[in-house]
């Protein structure tokens, strides 16, 4: 009697609680609550504005990590490679490929519902993630548009063109949400076109401003380039976003576009409510080798140096770390992570300075890392608890080409990658040096996750997700699952932590097993 | 309280997953078949020369136009609306197969009997489809070939800067490369076969380019103390697996087994951090005088 008294006190604070869940539900997510960092849901594509992929979670511990089981696996039902972070809201995960968006339950990998874009002839890539603004989704597309779904049923609010894809312009990016802005970036190096980050506002699709990272095309002796390709990250305290530019146009040919090609392949922090540049940091100045400084602009704040600093950390394509003061831009810190013989040193404001003779050449120069870069889209970690910044990186080669009949426009000369040999490296921040390295075989691994618990998720060159104790880097777990394509992201929902990953098309979740009653 | 129960909930959730679990077993299978690629999934796809068609081939519009309406319900998901490649299937405009088509003769056996190895199902296309899918592929290779922004090409004059005497001296000398190659043992004439570009990724790594790379040898010591050796056909963290002399393929954990692996690729790969630009150039050279 005493036991459905109970049972009975049970279903009516469930039924309290769900009725509460809903209620809170109605407001999807609401842009002021992105300042927190939250453990139930993964709203953004980095999960939070300091894009530092750790989750506070403790659930799953070095301990207990081994015991981790398959909890579902969600398959698009067509092949498709599945590059993108997917995002969390109100137990919904949505996860995209070029032209398509699914939403698919959280507890369950079940599809709730699919959105498929009209064919298009642009460039289908690969695609990063959505954004979400209270119930409303944001989904990029190849031919550069922005599309504003309902999140509840995937029905297109508006599509606005962000980008001229008959120029040459494709967008694969996640974008991020800050204030009323969505802020969008996006790609378009085989063409001479400017860089853009593009402000739009969430309601009605309206551009609020545009930000250029070089000037338009035709400008005497100026470089065109600068794309904006990966989701950025925002201190809402100093109130400035942090965007990575790529490379520059002619993408080979260096000689068309004299000086250091400001802000190309630049880290710049932005005012997210005028667009206006507050200050930029070259990774690569002149840039000859398309290694876009696009990678994630990590937040941390911590000492450097016995110093208490408000940093920026990012391990860039070209093969080094960087360390700035991110109130001013000011560098911290500047060290080669991987292989890199393109530069002749470093000059006194920490940017690298290139070696004219590694540009590409008629007969080719040997140069490393190659296109592809020493890390590239897969997102890196840092764990504030060891102060170490964790990347999936390569030791490149690649043969670079350049000739004056190349021309001027797009590409603009030829090159060739050799080999990659892969390795996830624990970079310490206040001294650029390797903690541990731990190779992962020939070529490019996934992104990285770590957890409060001192776990690192994050797959090799092979078959395999993989979880690393973050101290060591000795492997604890892993699952044979396919080349994991994305960066790997962790919630709890009901008691129950999930990490996920994505190998071969198919979306996985795993989390410890469940005792039956 | 109402925790609990939630939890409840969501094993019945995970062990209603349990039936996809096994039907992933099926495509996990195919997925360990499936070769890696040696591009990085991170390079432009643009940024390969195109190879140019070998022998040029005019069709109608209205060929084209069904070839496009074909193509894009049983290829574009791979390869592309613009056969330009996608997320799974190559640029067919810079594809060789392609390049060396003559109105479907190298396209159409890949068509009907797929490439499972590289993950393409074979496609069942009648005469007349196959041939207006052909037509589309060729006109897109046409007009993409046409595209100013697009990767250039790199003749075998422009890598000819090299000195051949500078080249010996080091290919017989620090190069070491001597270790395992001989002038006139393996590479004698080796720049009539190969030239160009084509010789020169070869000479960097022979992996990475076209052609048959040698085969890492590995040896397996089980717990019991027995020996295997055979060709490296797989290596991860966690499997060691060969082919050994009878053809069969064995795989271990590498927890279980002691196992070294004789790469004859490694030293290309210690060279390739350590090379002046002079001196790839003179061992280029060099090579080139190998006819």
């Amino acid at each position: 009697m005493k036991l459905i008294r109970n049972g009975v006190y049970v279903a009516l604070a469930l039924a309290a609680s769900l009725t509460l869940a809903r209620t809170a539900k109605t407001q999807g997510v609401d842009p002021a609550s992105l300042v927190n960092r939250p453990t139930d849901s993964w709203p953004t594509a980095n999960g939070d504005y300091t894009g530092d992929r750790h989750s506070t979670l403790t659930q799953i511990t070095p301990a207990n990590v081994a015991d981790l089981g398959l909890a579902w696996a969600f398959e698009p039902g067509m092949q498709v490679s599945l590059k993108s972070t997917p995002i969390l809201v109100d137990g919904i995960l949505y996860i995209s490929a070029p032209d398509h968006l699914w939403a698919v339950d959280a507890r369950s990998g079940r599809m709730i519902w699919q959105y498929a874009y009209p064919p298009n002839k642009a460039f289908h890539i690969g695609h990063r993630g959505v954004a979400v603004y209270r119930d409303w989704l944001y989904l990029t597309t190849p031919d550069a548009h922005l599309v504003s779904l309902d999140s509840k049923t995937g029905q297109v609010r508006w599509n606005v063109v962000i980008g001229d894809a008959q120029k040459g312009y494709w967008s694969t990016e996640a974008p991020l949400v800050v204030h009323d802005h969505v802020l969008v970036g996006l790609s378009g190096d085989f063409d001479n076109l400017p860089g853009m980050l593009k402000s739009i506002d969430p309601e009605t699709g309206k551009t609020q401003w545009t930000w250029y990272s070089t000037p338009p095309a035709g400008t005497p002796n100026a470089t065109t380039g600068g794309n904006t390709w990966i989701t950025g990250t925002y201190d809402p305290e100093l109130n400035l976003l942090y965007w990575g530019t790529g490379n520059p146009t002619p993408t080979l040919n260096g000689s068309a576009r004299p000086g250091n090609n400001e802000w190309t392949c630049s880290i710049v922090a932005l005012n997210p409510d005028t667009g206006k540049l507050v200050w930029g940091f070259q990774a690569s100045p002149h840039d000859t080798h398309d290694w876009d400084a696009v990678e994630v602009p990590i937040l941390a704040d911590g000492t450097f140096k016995g110093q208490p600093r408000k940093m920026l950390m990012q391990a860039s394509r070209n093969g080094y770390f960087f360390v700035l003061d991110r109130t001013n831009g000011k560098s911290l810190l500047t060290e080669p992570f991987a292989a890199a013989n393109w530069a002749k040193g470093i000059d006194d404001k920490g940017q690298p300075i290139p070696n004219p003779e590694k540009e590409p050449a008629r007969d080719g120069r040997l140069v490393s890392p190659d296109e592809g870069g020493a890390t590239n889209y897969r997102s890196p970690s840092f764990d504030p608890k060891t102060g170490l910044f964790i990347v999936s990186a390569d030791d490149s080669y690649g043969i670079y080409f350049y000739k004056p009949e190349d021309g001027a426009y797009g590409w603009a000369g030829a090159d060739y990658g050799l080999l990659g040999i892969g390795k996830v490296e624990a970079i310490d921040y206040q001294t650029g040096k390797i903690k541990w390295t731990h190779p992962i075989g020939d070529g490019a691994g996934s992104g990285v996750l770590t957890t409060a618990t001192g776990l690192t998720f994050t797959g090799d060159a092979a078959r395999n997700f993989m979880a690393l104790r973050t101290t060591d880097g000795t492997t604890l777990w892993y699952s044979s699952v396919g080349h994991v394509e994305n960066s790997p992201v962790t919630y709890m929902l009901d008691g129950r932590q999930y990490v996920l990953a994505s190998a071969g098309g198919v979306l996985f979740a795993w989390a410890l097993p469940q005792k039956a009653h | 309280m109402s925790l609990k129960k939630l939890i409840g909930i969501g094993m019945l959730v995970s062990a209603l997953a349990l039936t996809t679990v096994a039907a992933l077993r099926t495509w996990g299978q195919a997925a360990l078949q499936a070769p890696r690629p040696r591009v990085p999934s991170t390079e432009s796809p643009a940024s390969q020369a195109p190879p140019p068609t070998a022998t040029p081939q005019t069709y109608p519009q209205a060929q084209i136009d069904a070839g496009q309406a074909v193509f894009q319900q049983n290829c574009a998901f791979c390869h592309g609306r613009d056969a330009g490649g996608g997320e799974t299937g190559p640029d067919l405009t810079r594809s060789a197969v392609v390049a060396a088509d003559v109105r479907g003769d190298q396209i159409g056996p890949v068509v009907h009997g797929g490439r499972v190895d590289k993950g393409m199902p074979s496609f069942n296309l009648s005469d007349q489809d196959l041939a207006a899918v052909v037509a589309f592929i060729h006109d897109q290779k046409t007009k993409a070939d046409s595209e100013q922004g697009g990767r250039q090409r790199v003749s075998a004059e422009d890598l000819a800067t090299g000195n051949a005497t500078a080249g010996k001296a080091f290919f017989d000398g620090q190069g070491k490369c001597t270790t395992c190659h001989s002038a006139t043992g393996d590479l004698a004439g080796i720049a009539t076969r190969l030239q160009g570009l084509t010789l020169l990724q070869r000479m960097l790594y022979p992996g990475g380019g076209r052609g048959a790379a040698p085969v890492a040898i590995v040896t397996v010591t089980q717990a019991d103390g027995k020996t295997i050796t055979g060709k490296l056909a797989y290596r991860d963290e966690f499997t060691i697996a060969l082919r050994d002399v009878t053809g069969r393929y064995r795989s271990w954990p590498t927890s279980e087994v002691k196992y070294t692996v004789n790469d004859p690729l490694q030293a290309h790969v210690e060279l390739l951090g350590k090379y002046t630009d002079d001196e790839m150039h003179n061992v280029l050279a060099y090579l080139q005088t190998l006819k």
